[in-house]
């Protein structure tokens, strides 16, 4: 992929839109917790509905992620950001489906607060890998 | 003329200001990356329920009076965003081939749901709870996902091309 022009652009934006179906339900499950959008589901519901998708979408970030670093994983791997996104990337995935899905009630909004958060800091974090 | 516009954008002082900050730029580039979760994934929920792939217990009128407001938040930001790194960019834009491809496209993408709420969509009360709806609205929803996943990667290219 190193010697190619087109094979990095092309991951890039199987990339992206990957991460727009990915940031996509999360985004409609979180706010649903919140009382905005699809008002008519139950949060539990929405979610169960949509997680295919968020696991397809998750499996393609993968594989194109991966694809993505073997150009430059020396410097990826001293690169702040980087870190910073695998980081968070593995808190949100494990916070998202072993402790959101579980917790009701009260506790259900500010586990979508922090979802919300914890998936922020894996999109800010993965715009600056470019940046930095 | 057009070309002298984006010229005149492209040197006035905000333009300058975006293009030249460290900050700016790159602030409101990430903004419009990622509320394309919002526009796109939203839009994309929305059409997938018009075929019939998700939400299927769900009245496809009621999907899109509850999640188009959504949608159209994300449009507000994405156009504001947008537009400023257009702003700062605008003299290189006018002749960057994938800013025009995406530029249309989105004529053709906004053209998509005009027609589709026009036409088809004035009948759903007759279709509202198909999981499989008419063939009109899902050639819109699969046109639609065609050409939302066809202008992310035109934006993406306008970077390439940039110079």
């Amino acid at each position: 992929m190193q010697q190619s022009t087109y094979a990095f652009a092309i991951v890039e934006m199987i990339h992206l839109l990957s991460l727009t179906m990915l940031g996509g339900v999360i985004l409609v499950v979180d706010l649903r917790i919140f009382g905005l959008g699809l008002k008519s589901q139950t949060a539990g519901a929405l979610a169960q509905q949509l997680n295919p998708f968020l696991l397809w979408s998750l499996v393609v970030s993968a594989i194109s992620g991966i694809l993505l670093l073997s150009e430059e994983p020396v410097k990826c791997y001293y690169n702040p950001a980087f870190r910073a996104k695998m980081l968070s990337l593995v808190v949100a995935v494990a916070f998202y489906f072993f402790i959101q899905q579980r917790l009701s009630g009260g506790y259900a909004k500010w586990a979508g607060a922090v979802s919300l958060l914890l998936w922020l800091c894996v999109g800010l974090a993965g715009r600056a890998i470019g940046l930095i | 003329m057009l070309e002298h516009f984006c010229q005149w954008l492209y040197d006035s002082a905000i333009g300058t200001g975006i293009r030249e900050s460290i900050w700016v730029f790159p602030i409101i580039e990430t903004v419009h990356v990622l509320t394309i979760t919002l526009l796109v994934g939203t839009v994309a929920i929305f059409d997938l329920r018009l075929l019939g792939v998700v939400l299927k217990n769900e009245p496809v009128s009621r999907v899109a009076s509850q999640i188009l407001p959504l949608t159209w938040a994300g449009f507000a930001v994405m156009f504001v965003s947008g537009f400023l790194l257009f702003w700062s960019e605008a003299a290189k834009s006018y002749a960057n081939p994938a800013f025009r491809i995406k530029l249309l496209l989105l004529a053709l993408v906004g053209l998509n749901p005009l027609i589709f709420h026009f036409t088809i969509f004035q009948s759903v009360s007759e279709w509202n709870g198909r999981v499989v709806t008419p063939l009109r609205a899902r050639l819109a929803a699969a046109s639609s996902l065609t050409l939302w996943a066809c202008i992310i990667c035109a934006g993406r290219a306008i970077a390439y091309f940039q110079k």
